[in-house]
């Protein structure tokens, strides 16, 4: 090491310039108080303390996001990356999981000819069907039991119903 | 600055009653960091100065590494000295900034004292017959600067804090978080790749 600083010695000697470098004439005994006057007046710009509290609770995160200002690429690949994927999360969002089977072709292959719950609205059911009383639905209680009527009738109705009181 | 550079770290106020200083800091007892901020304000101005080379940077990163301190005087377990603590502060909060300002870079120097006139080994590297003898103390001192802001950050924090500020290999190793063998080899690299950008006038 010591030949290595033999081969520097004229560099170090030039560096020693930088020692002579000062700021103006009285530039420190002003410091100290312009530091403790912006404590004072509690300059702590957000940014700062939201920094703060990102290093203390998750330092990773700060690390990450310090990736990006140092490199704006990064950047830009995370971007398109998260972009891609909320493409891909839209597309197969709207893409059905199978195709509906019509309601009597899925009974019959059923072996018991037990119901099956399908997409079918009701008013798109076979007659046949609405009148053993079985109810497509996507409650699986409700939908797979013959409802057998409370009132009397085998095809119950539903009737809007008034709560005004007409004596009023 | 030449004072305070040399200073040793033996020279270093005690650390009972730096420890001291830090207790009252952190309940809030502004004169007790004022005490602190006076102790190091001269080192920490200097080597962001060293680093940024330009003064009113270094003024304004100075000012808000004392003020982050402050505020996270908290967290600081003693486990190192207060001194280095507060330098990795000032370290890291400059080496942040200048990755930002990459790209607009300008010096705005400190004048050389009245002692830099008289410094033999100065005038002797501008009195010798060779190139640079036209050069003057302010050509050499932007020249100097200008090839120390070429080094990447941590090798011009290596040069800065050693062969500018007197530093050791492990105070350095302490600062820069890491072992003294990447000090060593980071500083020999910094110095060759300064020693080329500085041919004509190391002749």
């Amino acid at each position: 090491m010591s030949e290595n600083e033999d081969n520097f010695e004229m560099l170090r000697r030039l560096l020693t310039l930088k020692r002579h470098e000062i700021p103006p004439p009285g530039y420190f005994n002003r410091f100290s108080g312009e530091v403790i006057s912006r404590i004072r007046a509690g300059e702590a710009d957000a940014p700062a303390g939201m920094s703060e509290g990102l290093a203390a609770q998750a330092p990773w995160l700060l690390k990450f996001l310090q990736l990006f200002e140092a490199r704006p690429a990064f950047a830009v690949a995370f971007a398109s990356a998260l972009c891609l994927l909320l493409v891909f999360g839209i597309v197969f969002a709207e893409r059905p999981d199978s195709a509906p089977q019509p309601l009597l072709q899925a009974m019959a292959q059923n072996d018991g000819g037990a119901p099956q719950l399908a997409a079918v609205s009701p008013t798109a059911l076979p007659e046949t069907t609405v009148q053993t009383g079985i109810i497509a639905s996507t409650n699986p209680v409700l939908g797979l039991q013959p409802v057998a009527s409370l009132f009397g009738q085998q095809n119950p109705l539903v009737m809007p119903v008034s709560f005004l009181s007409s004596g009023n | 600055m030449a004072e305070t550079a040399e200073r040793k770290d033996s020279e270093s106020p005690a650390p009972t009653e730096e420890m001291e200083l830090v207790r009252r800091a952190r309940r809030g007892d502004l004169e007790a960091y004022d005490d602190l901020v006076k102790r190091y304000q001269e080192r920490i101005f200097a080597t962001i100065y060293h680093m940024t080379s330009n003064h009113e940077d270094a003024n304004d990163l100075a000012q808000e590494s004392f003020i982050k301190a402050f505020q996270a005087l908290k967290s600081f377990k003693g486990g190192s000295s207060f001194y280095t603590w507060l330098y990795r502060i000032a370290v890291n909060k400059t080496i942040n900034f200048l990755k930002q300002r990459k790209n607009r870079m300008h010096m705005s120097l400190n004048d050389l004292d009245f002692n830099a006139e008289h410094d033999p080994d100065l005038m002797a590297l501008i009195s010798d017959k060779t190139p640079r003898r036209d050069a003057g103390l302010t050509e050499l001192q932007e020249k100097l600067n200008a090839a120390l802001m070429k080094l990447s950050e941590p090798h011009r924090l290596v040069v800065v804090l050693h062969d500018v500020q007197g530093q050791s290999h492990e105070e350095i190793a302490k600062v820069m978080d890491c072992n003294i063998g990447t000090v060593r080899s980071r500083l020999f690299y910094a110095r060759q790749q300064l020693q080329g950008y500085l041919a004509d006038y190391l002749k």
